[in-house]
Formats: C-alpha cells, sequence, structure tokens
C-alpha cells in the first residue's frame, strides 16, 4: 500500500485486521473500514473505471457514495459505488464495461469520433430505417455502460418493514443528530438515517475540534433513545410523509426497504460539493476538495505528490492544511476569492500532469483539487412540494416554501458558525416533536382502537426559528474553456450549448435531451452546473432558468429492495396434506392450491361414472346467511324467486350485475326459517360477499340480515358415482338417504363419520348421482380418509379439478368466467326460464328485460365432425369459406365417457339451432367441421343418472 | 365411529419447538370462536359490552370488538357457550360458531410487535394499538384479526385469519421473527 499514510487521528480504518483482495485480477491488501475507493488510492491504482461514451480513464472524483467514477463489478454484482462499499476479506473486484482491460479499452476509440457523438446523436442516427432497428440494438448493447448480471446468482434476503416514528431525520451529520436530540428529549420517537456507514457527516474528515464535536454528539445521540439507521437513504417523501428508507446495514438482509409513515420529516442531508467545470476536469488526478480530506483523514491516504489547489471557500483552505500536513506539495494555490482560475488540467489521457491557470502559467501537478461550492440536495423537499430558488449571493439554491410537516436544517438551510447551526438544529428538533405530537393527538383521537386522547388536540406549533445567514460564495461554475459537466453520462457543456442552440432550451428538455443529470448520482453533482451552463447559453440567470424537479428516488434503488420480501398468499383445504402424499399434481386456481389429477384423469372419471369418486371441493365459496329478510335478498341477487325455498331444498340461481351480465351462479339451500347456505363459484366467493354487502348497506339497509363468508370453515366434498348412496350411508348416521326422502336438490344436516354438524346435498357438478358433504374443517381430512377406507369395496377413488370439468362439460354444465365473458347475458346461457321478470326489482332486471327481446349469441354444445380433433378452447368459429367470426370454442375436451372431442361454445343466433353445421379454425391454421347439438349436455341430457 | 374426534390443525407443518424469552408463536386454532353480529343498539351488544376495535376478558373469554356490529368471543367451549347462550337475542342478532373457519395463533414477546411490523402497516405503538386493542388488517397480505393481549409483562398478539391461509401466515410470520430467533411453542387452547 504505497500511498498509506501513518495513523491519522481521525482515521476509521483498523490498522490491526489487515485484507486482501483481488482487482482486476491482481491482489492487492486494505484495512478493514477501508471503501475499495481508499484501498484502491491507498494501492497507487488512481484510474478505477472508463467513461461512458468516450471510455476516457476516470479516477476518483469525489471518493464517497456520489462518486460518478467509481462504478466496479464487485463478484456478481455489478454497478457497486466502490466510494462506498467497504472492503471485504477476499473480494473481487473488477472494472466495468472496459474490453480487453482498463489499461487499454479498445473502446476508447470512441473518443476519435467523439465530435460525432453529440447529444441526440443515437436518436438521430439510428431512428432510420426503422427495419434496421434490431441490427443496431444488438450493436449498441454491447456499448451499453454498466457491469454485467450472471442469472445464476442466487437471490438475497430483501426485508421490508413498517415503521410509524413522530420524527424521520435524513442524514447524520451534526444537524441532523442536533435535530434528533433535541425531538428524542421531548418524547418523540425518532428515526435518525444516515447514508454513509457512520453518523457525523462532514465533521468525520474535519478537524480536531470537530472531531471533539462529533464524539460529544455521537454520545447523545446514541443515549437519547434515537433509532439510528446508518448506511441507508431516504430514498423517497410521498403523500403524508410517507418516506421510504433503504436500510443496506441490516444482519440478516441484504437490503430492507423500511416504509415509515413519520409524523414530520426533518430533512438534513448537508451539502453536496460540486465540481468545476474546464477543459481536463475529468483526468485521473482531479479532485473535490472534500475527496482529498476524506482520503487523508478518514482512510490516511496520501492523494498525490504534488498539488495545485483551486479554491474558494474554506473547504478548500482546510483541505490546503491538510495536504501539507501529509507531506503534499501544495505547487499553487488558486484562489478565487482573489479572481485567479484555473483553465485546463494538462498530461496524457491517463493521468494529470499539469495545470494551466487563467494567467497563462502552467503548474506541474499530480493532484488538481478544487473547491468551488456545493449544491443543496433539495430532493425530499422537492418530492414534498418545495420548488428552490437560488441565491446569487452565496452561489446556491435554497429551499423556498414552508411545509408544515416537512422542516429542513443544517447546510440545506443556510450557513453559520457550529453554534448557530446546532441551534437552528436543535429548534428545527423541537419544532418536528411538537408537531409530530399534535399530529399524534389527532390520529389517535381518529382512531377507534387508541388510548383515549388527554386534553384539547394541541395547537399547530409556528416555525420561530431564527434563519441562518448565508454566506457569500464566488459563483463558480465554469471557467473560460469547456469540461466534462454530467461525468456518468459523458455529457460535457459544449454538448448542453449544442442542445441549447438545436431548441432544447429549457432545462426539462435540455436535462431529457442531453441525460445530463439522468446517471446515478441522480444531479447530486451536476443539476447546478448544467443550469448554470444553460444560464449562460440563454444568457439568463440561473434563477430565471430554474432546476430540474428531482423526483424519488434521492438515489437508485436495487429491484431487490424494491421487492422486498413477495408475500403471495396461497389457500389450502384441510385435505392438502393428504393430496400432497398421494401423488396429486397441483393447479393454482386464484389462491388456492387444488389437486388437478392423481396421474390419470380419464380414468378418474370412468371411475367415477362407474363406481364412485370424491373430489374435495373446499374452494366452492360459500356464505351464511342469517336473518328474517334472507329471502328478499336472494330474489334481489338471484334473477329467479326465493320466496317459497322450503326449509329442506336448495334451488339453483343465476346472479347478474346491473348490466344484465352472468356475475355468478350456484346453489342456495334454506337450513331453518332464517339460516341459508349460500354457494357460489370459487372464484366468486368474494365477489358475491361484497356484492351482497354492498346492496345491504347501501341500498337496503333496513333488511335485517346477516351475511358471513363460512368457505374455508367447512371441507366440502363430493361424493359422485353410481354408488355413491352406499358409500354416504355407511358413514351418516340418522338420516335417510333413500331417494324418496332425500331427493335431488335437497339438503339435510346430520353426523358424517362421527363429525356432527356437518351439511349434506343432493346435488352435483358431473352429472353423477352425488352428494356434496360440508364438514367442519377441522374434521375434514378425517372424513375425506373415512370415505375412503369405507368405500375400498366399492371401488372409491379420488378426482381432481380436471376429471371435474370433463366430466361436467359432458353433462354440458357452463362455468361462469370460462363459457361465459364479460359481455354475456343471462339469456344466452338458455336458461330464460330462470328469469323471472314478474318479480320485483332485482339486480340487472331492466336490462335483462331488454335482453330477451334481442337475439342474442347462444351457448351451445358442439361436437366435431372427427371425434378425434380438439379445438383449443378460444378457438374461433367462422362462416364456411370467409373469416367472419359467428363465435368461439369456450370448453373442450376429449371425453372417455363418449370416446369423443365434445365442447361447448358461444355462436350467434344464426349458427345456434341444433344441426347447423360450423367451421372451426384450428390453432394450427387448419379449418375443421362440426355440428350444433340438440341438448347442451353431450351426456345424460334427461339427467336419470344425476336424480338417481 | 370413532370415539374422540381430533382437531386437524390447519398448520401442518413441523417445525422444532423451543421456549425463547424473545419471541415464540404458537397454533391456538383449536380454541373455540363464536361469531356474534349484533348492531350496537342490540340487547346482545350491550351485554357483551365492548366498543369497536377493544376487548375484554370475561373469565375464560375473551371477547373482541371487531366490527362495529361484530363481535369474535374466543375461550373454552363451555365458557364460550355459556356466554351465547346468555345473549338476548331479541333484534337482529346472529351466532356462527367460527372455530373451523379462523385459525388463530398467539405471538408473544418483546420483539412480537417488531416481527408484525415486518408483516403489517400498523401502527403498533402503546398509544395508537394498547394492551386490549382489537385490529383488523392486512398481514403478508392476509386479512387478519389481531388483539393484543398482553402475557404479563410480555407483548402478545391474538392473530385470527381464514382457515385456507393458515399455513401460509403461520409461515411468513416466522420468516418474519427469524432475526429475533422466533421458536414455535405448543398452546393448549385456552387463553391462559
Amino acid at each position: 500500500m504505497t500511498r498509506r499514510l501513518p495513523a491519522q487521528a481521525g482515521e476509521v480504518i483498523n490498522r490491526s485486521t489487515p485484507l486482501s483482495f483481488k482487482w482486476d485480477g491482481g491482489n492487492l491488501s486494505a484495512f478493514e473500514g477501508d471503501t475499495i475507493a481508499s484501498a484502491l488510492l491507498a494501492n497507487d491504482k488512481r484510474i478505477v473505471s472508463r467513461s461512458m461514451k468516450y471510455h476516457r480513464p476516470r479516477g476518483y472524483l469525489t471518493a464517497d457514495f456520489w462518486d460518478p467514477n467509481g462504478f466496479v463489478q464487485v463478484g456478481d454484482d455489478p454497478n457497486v459505488r466502490s466510494g462506498h462499499r467497504l472492503v471485504e476479506n477476499g473480494m473481487t473486484i473488477d472494472p466495468q464495461n472496459v474490453w480487453p482491460s482498463l489499461d487499454y479499452d479498445m473502446k476508447a476509440a470512441n473518443g476519435l469520433v467523439g465530435r460525432f457523438l453529440t447529444a441526440g446523436f443515437y436518436y438521430k442516427t439510428f431512428i432510420k430505417p426503422q427495419a434496421m432497428w434490431p441490427v443496431y440494438e444488438k450493436v449498441l448493447a454491447r456499448f451499453a455502460p454498466g457491469g454485467t448480471v450472471d442469472l445464476d446468482t442466487p437471490h438475497g434476503y430483501h426485508d421490508k418493514r413498517y415503521a410509524h416514528p413522530d420524527v424521520v431525520v435524513a442524514g447524520g451529520g451534526p444537524a441532523g443528530m442536533a435535530a434528533a436530540i433535541s425531538a428524542a428529549s421531548l418524547g418523540a420517537r425518532v428515526m435518525l438515517v444516515e447514508h454513509e456507514h457512520a453518523l457525523g457527516g462532514h465533521l468525520r474528515w474535519g478537524n480536531a475540534e470537530d472531531r471533539r464535536l462529533l464524539d460529544e454528539l455521537r454520545g447523545k445521540v446514541e443515549g437519547a433513545g434515537v433509532e439510528i439507521l446508518t448506511n441507508s437513504t431516504v430514498t423517497g417523501r410521498y403523500e403524508d410523509n410517507w418516506t421510504a428508507i433503504v436500510q443496506r446495514s441490516h444482519p440478516i438482509a441484504v437490503e430492507r426497504l423500511i416504509k415509515a409513515r413519520a409524523k414530520v420529516l426533518v430533512v438534513a442531508p448537508g451539502l453536496i460539493e460540486r465540481p468545476y467545470v474546464f477543459t481536463g476536469n475529468d483526468k485521473p488526478g482531479v479532485m473535490l476538495s472534500g475527496a482529498v480530506r476524506r482520503l487523508i483523514n478518514m482512510y490516511a491516504v496520501k492523494p498525490g505528490e504534488r498539488a495545485v489547489v483551486f479554491t474558494g471557500n474554506a473547504d478548500g483552505d482546510a483541505a490546503i492544511v491538510d495536504l501539507e500536513r501529509v507531506g503534499v506539495t501544495v505547487a499553487r494555490v488558486v484562489d478565487a476569492r482573489q479572481g485567479e482560475n484555473i483553465v485546463v488540467a494538462k498530461g496524457g489521457a491517463k493521468a494529470l500532469d499539469s495545470v494551466e491557470l487563467s494567467d497563462g502559467s502552467v503548474i506541474e501537478a499530480d493532484l488538481l483539487v478544487t473547491a468551488v461550492g456545493w449544491t443543496a440536495p433539495t430532493s425530499l423537499l422537492n418530492m414534498a412540494g418545495d420548488r428552490p430558488v437560488y441565491h446569487a449571493g452565496s452561489a446556491r439554491f435554497y429551499p423556498s416554501a414552508e411545509i408544515h410537516n416537512v422542516l429542513a436544517t443544517g447546510g440545506i438551510a443556510g450557513d453559520g458558525d457550529a453554534d448557530q447551526l446546532l441551534a437552528h438544529a436543535e429548534a428545527t428538533g423541537r419544532l418536528a416533536a411538537n408537531r409530530a405530537a399534535a399530529v399524534a393527538h389527532r390520529v389517535q383521537d381518529l382512531t377507534a382502537r387508541a388510548l383515549p386522547v388527554q386534553g384539547p388536540e394541541p395547537t399547530w406549533p409556528e416555525d420561530d426559528r431564527q434563519s441562518l445567514p448565508r454566506d457569500s460564495h464566488p459563483a463558480l461554475f465554469r471557467s473560460t474553456t469547456h469540461g466534462i459537466v454530467d461525468y456518468s453520462e459523458d455529457v460535457d457543456s459544449k454538448d448542453l450549448v449544442a442542445a441549447a442552440k438545436e431548441g432544447y432550451d429549457s432545462v426539462e428538455l435540455l436535462k431529457r435531451y442531453t441525460t445530463a443529470t439522468m446517471g446515478p448520482s441522480q444531479g447530486k453533482l451536476e443539476t447546478v452546473n448544467t443550469v448554470a451552463v444553460l444560464a449562460e447559453a440563454r444568457g439568463e440567470t440561473i434563477q430565471e432558468v430554474g432546476t430540474t424537479v428531482w423526483r424519488p428516488p434521492y438515489a437508485p434503488i436495487t429491484l431487490g429492495a424494491l421487492g422486498g420480501r413477495v408475500f403471495e398468499p396461497v389457500r389450502v383445504s384441510s385435505i392438502q396434506s393428504w393430496h400432497e402424499a398421494n401423488g396429486a399434481t397441483p393447479i393454482l386456481a386464484g389462491a388456492w392450491v387444488r389437486p388437478d389429477h392423481y396421474g390419470d384423469p380419464a380414468a378418474e372419471v370412468t371411475n367415477t361414472r362407474t363406481n364412485v369418486g370424491i373430489i374435495d371441493v373446499t374452494p366452492l365459496g360459500k356464505l351464511d346467511l342469517q336473518g328474517p329478510d334472507v329471502p328478499k335478498l336472494l330474489n334481489h341477487l338471484y334473477t329467479n324467486k326465493w320466496s317459497q325455498l322450503p326449509v329442506g331444498s336448495v334451488r339453483y340461481g343465476i346472479m347478474c350485475a346491473e348490466d344484465g351480465v352472468v356475475l355468478d351462479d350456484g346453489v342456495t339451500g334454506r337450513l331453518s326459517d332464517n339460516r341459508y347456505l349460500m354457494t357460489t363459484t370459487s372464484s366468486g366467493a368474494a365477489t358475491i360477499w361484497e356484492w351482497a354487502e354492498n346492496w345491504l348497506q347501501t341500498e337496503h339497509p333496513d333488511w335485517q340480515v346477516h351475511v358471513t363468508p363460512v368457505t374455508s370453515g367447512f371441507t366440502s366434498i363430493n361424493v359422485a358415482g353410481p354408488k355413491s348412496r352406499a358409500l354416504v350411508s355407511r358413514l351418516v348416521d340418522n338420516v335417510d338417504l333413500g331417494p324418496d326422502a332425500f331427493d335431488y336438490m335437497q339438503v339435510r344436516s346430520g353426523t358424517v363419520a362421527g363429525v356432527p354438524n356437518c351439511f349434506m346435498w343432493r346435488i352435483g357438478f358431473t352429472g353423477e348421482l352425488s352428494f356434496e358433504l360440508h364438514v367442519p374443517s377441522g374434521h375434514g381430512l378425517h372424513v375425506w380418509t373415512a370415505l375412503l377406507e369405507m368405500g375400498n369395496d366399492l371401488g372409491v377413488k379420488p378426482f381432481g379439478l380436471e376429471a371435474q370439468r370433463i366430466m361436467r362439460l359432458e353433462k354440458g354444465h357452463f362455468i361462469v368466467g370460462q363459457d361465459t365473458d364479460g359481455l354475456t347475458k343471462a339469456p344466452s346461457l338458455g336458461m330464460n326460464g330462470l328469469i323471472k321478470l314478474d318479480k320485483d326489482d332485482f339486480a340487472g332486471k331492466p336490462e335483462l328485460a331488454w335482453a330477451m327481446e334481442q337475439s342474442l349469441p347462444s351457448l351451445v354444445a358442439i361436437q366435431t365432425t372427427d371425434p378425434a380433433e380438439v379445438p383449443t378452447e378460444a378457438s374461433q368459429i367462422v362462416r364456411a369459406g370467409t373469416n367472419e367470426i359467428l363465435g368461439r370454442i369456450t370448453s373442450s375436451r376429449m371425453s372417455p365417457t363418449l370416446d369423443r372431442s365434445i365442447c361447448l361454445g358461444q355462436v350467434l343466433p344464426e349458427a345456434a339451432p341444433a344441426g347447423t353445421e360450423l367451421t372451426i379454425v384450428m390453432i394450427d391454421g387448419r379449418r375443421i367441421t362440426a355440428r350444433v347439438m340438440e341438448h347442451q349436455a353431450h351426456f345424460d341430457p334427461e339427467g336419470q343418472r344425476l336424480r338417481g | 365411529m370413532v370415539d374422540v374426534l381430533r382437531f386437524e390443525s390447519p398448520v401442518t407443518t413441523i417445525y422444532p419447538t423451543g421456549e425463547t424469552e424473545d419471541l415464540t408463536l404458537g397454533d391456538l386454532s383449536e380454541i373455540t370462536k363464536q361469531i356474534v353480529r349484533a348492531d350496537s343498539k342490540t340487547a346482545a351488544a350491550e351485554q357483551l359490552a365492548v366498543t369497536f376495535g377493544s376487548s375484554r376478558i370475561d373469565g375464560d373469554v375473551i371477547v373482541l370488538g371487531q366490527r362495529p356490529d361484530e363481535f369474535l368471543l374466543v375461550g373454552t367451549p363451555t365458557a364460550t357457550a355459556s356466554l351465547v347462550e346468555g345473549l338476548d337475542r331479541s333484534g337482529h342478532v346472529s351466532v356462527i360458531d367460527h372455530t373451523h373457519s379462523r385459525a388463530m395463533f398467539r405471538l408473544t414477546g418483546s420483539n412480537a410487535s417488531a416481527t408484525l411490523e415486518k408483516l403489517c402497516s400498523v401502527d403498533w405503538s402503546e398509544p395508537m394499538t394498547p394492551n386490549g386493542a382489537v385490529v383488523s388488517a392486512s398481514l403478508a397480505k392476509v386479512g387478519c384479526d389481531i388483539a393484543r393481549l398482553d402475557r404479563g409483562p410480555d407483548r402478545s398478539y391474538l392473530i385470527a385469519c381464514d382457515r385456507s391461509f393458515a399455513q401460509y401466515l403461520f409461515d411468513a410470520i416466522i420468516d418474519a421473527g427469524n432475526e429475533f430467533d422466533i421458536a414455535v411453542v405448543a398452546l393448549a387452547p385456552t387463553l391462559v
């Protein structure tokens, strides 16, 4: 480590823990606490990357989180900020987007044609001919910046958390710490967020007095009960102070996204040092004053041997002191306050060797330090509605608006000595705590479950903070020469001037056209210089030009952090463990995991038609209806009549929306005088519950009906097949299952396999004699296994969803949502007998009255001429010899029972009569013929089997 | 057919059981749960004597005001049955046994709130969710009814969800609690 200095008073490296790592294939050493940047510079690696467009060699400019030149590949992790990421032992680090190597990058040839690669080059060059774009895209992709992503990289654990602090303080510098301490001292719950690895801000690389203050503030904040999040960033502020915080320091997670609802947000991000625009300003060896001070004081790295310092402020002066203290020769101080200026950084492509000044002198140097002022990172304030205002005297932007629950403090709010800044921060903390208390009082008072509030709501605390002064500072943005403005995007000031001349002279247009400020540093280094260059080009002031709008995120976020832990709820029945243990192939139906089949759906059909089968139909929606006005509700929801349904009976019905479109179907049984059980389709359960509640709570609050979903409360098992009565009778006590006593479309309650409080329905979807058992779910598996054990000699087998779908299609039963769509009105289903227009008002009645008089598409049974042809569902039905669409196939399967293809389809009225020959366009383009059947049921149209 | 019917828990994954001071999760799904639907003006609502968002313990039963017109009674079978039988049914009142419809878990420990913070956007601070508070909220995207029912000095939450989501939610809570060394414990179906 040739550039490592002796121990420095404020260094953050741990010299007792040496580390080794690989850089660009070679072995290097570091100390615990080193960033990749400090470690590389300590090893005298001054070139770390190549620029995006021209592939010019780049060294560190800021050597911190915002360094635009420091993106590297760490293992399989691309685009790592090397000014921020700490070195770990054994780390493999490589430069990005260079070929064949960082030192000799062939893509640097772009620089030779650089004058043609101005802003808009890609838009203008590759827009035509359009057909060539795929070719262009492939070539351009090779020049895309950034690292490489290994698609086989294991997923990291990205966490998520919600928080409700009283105060979030964004920024852990001295002002942020003081504000947090002050707020916490008044009892506020405070979250202090700092994007660097430790609290302190600029105090961390300051002098002895800075370090003393840092120790004092750290001690206080750690003892104040403040939740401290270092290496974390407040990336966005949204409505009502919903703040997004990305925490990179969590022990169990790669990253954690914290969604914090802050009652008050304190914005204290400090200031970000701004680069200076001049020719050669991107040569390795040109650094900002903060960078050299961080390198010397925090990491004990000597940033050069012979320096020129261009300074316009006290930070530049402090850098001179630090440089001289560690033995760097300060060859020349160029004081902007005295009107002095730098013009060109000279040297070869890879290193600075001299600096030309405005007086014409040329000073030899391998390090050029600039201190020309700051950008106020007002992003979070912008997100709260603030538009910063430029102050010419201090050459920077300031917040302009008063936002009641967002407060600014620290350098972003003004200047002053340490006492003034701390006093402002403490006052901000107090104001934040008091305003948070007022918000908390209101929220608590509005929340039923909360503790009762004490006393009246506090009056809203007024902002009585003393404003901070604004120190004068020379306006230093661009020298007399042109240079890089946006290092990330390789945009220089000539590009901006040219774009302005082309007409892109609004700052928002200029930004999008040139991509200046759109790189990974999100304008933190570039925005003010961009605005200044544009103002110069337009001959206006910076205030007249204004700024772009900073939107979230404050700093780029990984997709992993945005995704967080993915919550994907799934539902299972109480029999799921049996299904899994017995080889069921699962299928996801909505949120439900269901057995699609147990190996051979056709065999499951045959067994059910021959012997007896059982299917888990727990997802069937079930609503418990209680109250004297249930018939009124049923009459309103269904299209048919319900007033006379006897106790013990079940009725089928169709529900329509107000436009007459079929919403759902199902059966409802009357269990007792005032109690009913409604079943819905599996996917319609939640919708119908909401539908019923909507009518009850808005149109008919006077009706006495309680609707309670009980879908999961009952494990539902359909026992189907000619031997189903024999099987069920072996498990049921005290219920006469005989065909006369328990007829089709009836319901009984009783004990099944020793389980009381079960319901049995004489219904089914398969067309077979069926008993649908609804068993309290805590005993569902017991009943399922009992059925299998007791029916072994009857040939009982389970069947899955696929077999059920085949059998219902054989029987001609439609499925809402499959055989209907968002336009299918009830008359299309061939069940006009169920639409009772002589009822009082019901949902969809006016539309249905109209629809009944129209010629609507019809749902019909269809069989192909060739019994082996099974059209894909959604295949078009067309007029023979044309492409005129007459309908579509809605369901199709090969029927094991009939040994042929069977379909349901929706067709126009002209094609609906039985015997009509249809033409179906197959998915491979072939056309086959088919015929409309007489009955909707392909099998047992008279229903003899299901009636038993 | 069978002498004793065993309640089949919706949580079938076997987690190693343990007991830590910091955080435990137990399955209470077997506990009796009765829903009483009664408008606040009914005599039954007055008898149950809790407001929306709050709860009270009545012997071996806890009465939760989980909706403006809906109460959840949780406890032993005899105690809940006794409470239900004593209700004045005048007006529009209905009772449904939800023992088999709703799963119930108990999350207890000093990090119980921190665990819920990873799954749910509700403010679990003392003023907003004091002991006895009842909350309806999405937990890992599952609609839940949650009651804070501390066990001595330890924070404790009863979490009820639709039975079909139980295994998913149990796993999600375990995942969230792993950073706090969450342990699964066996619980008897009582509030004690």
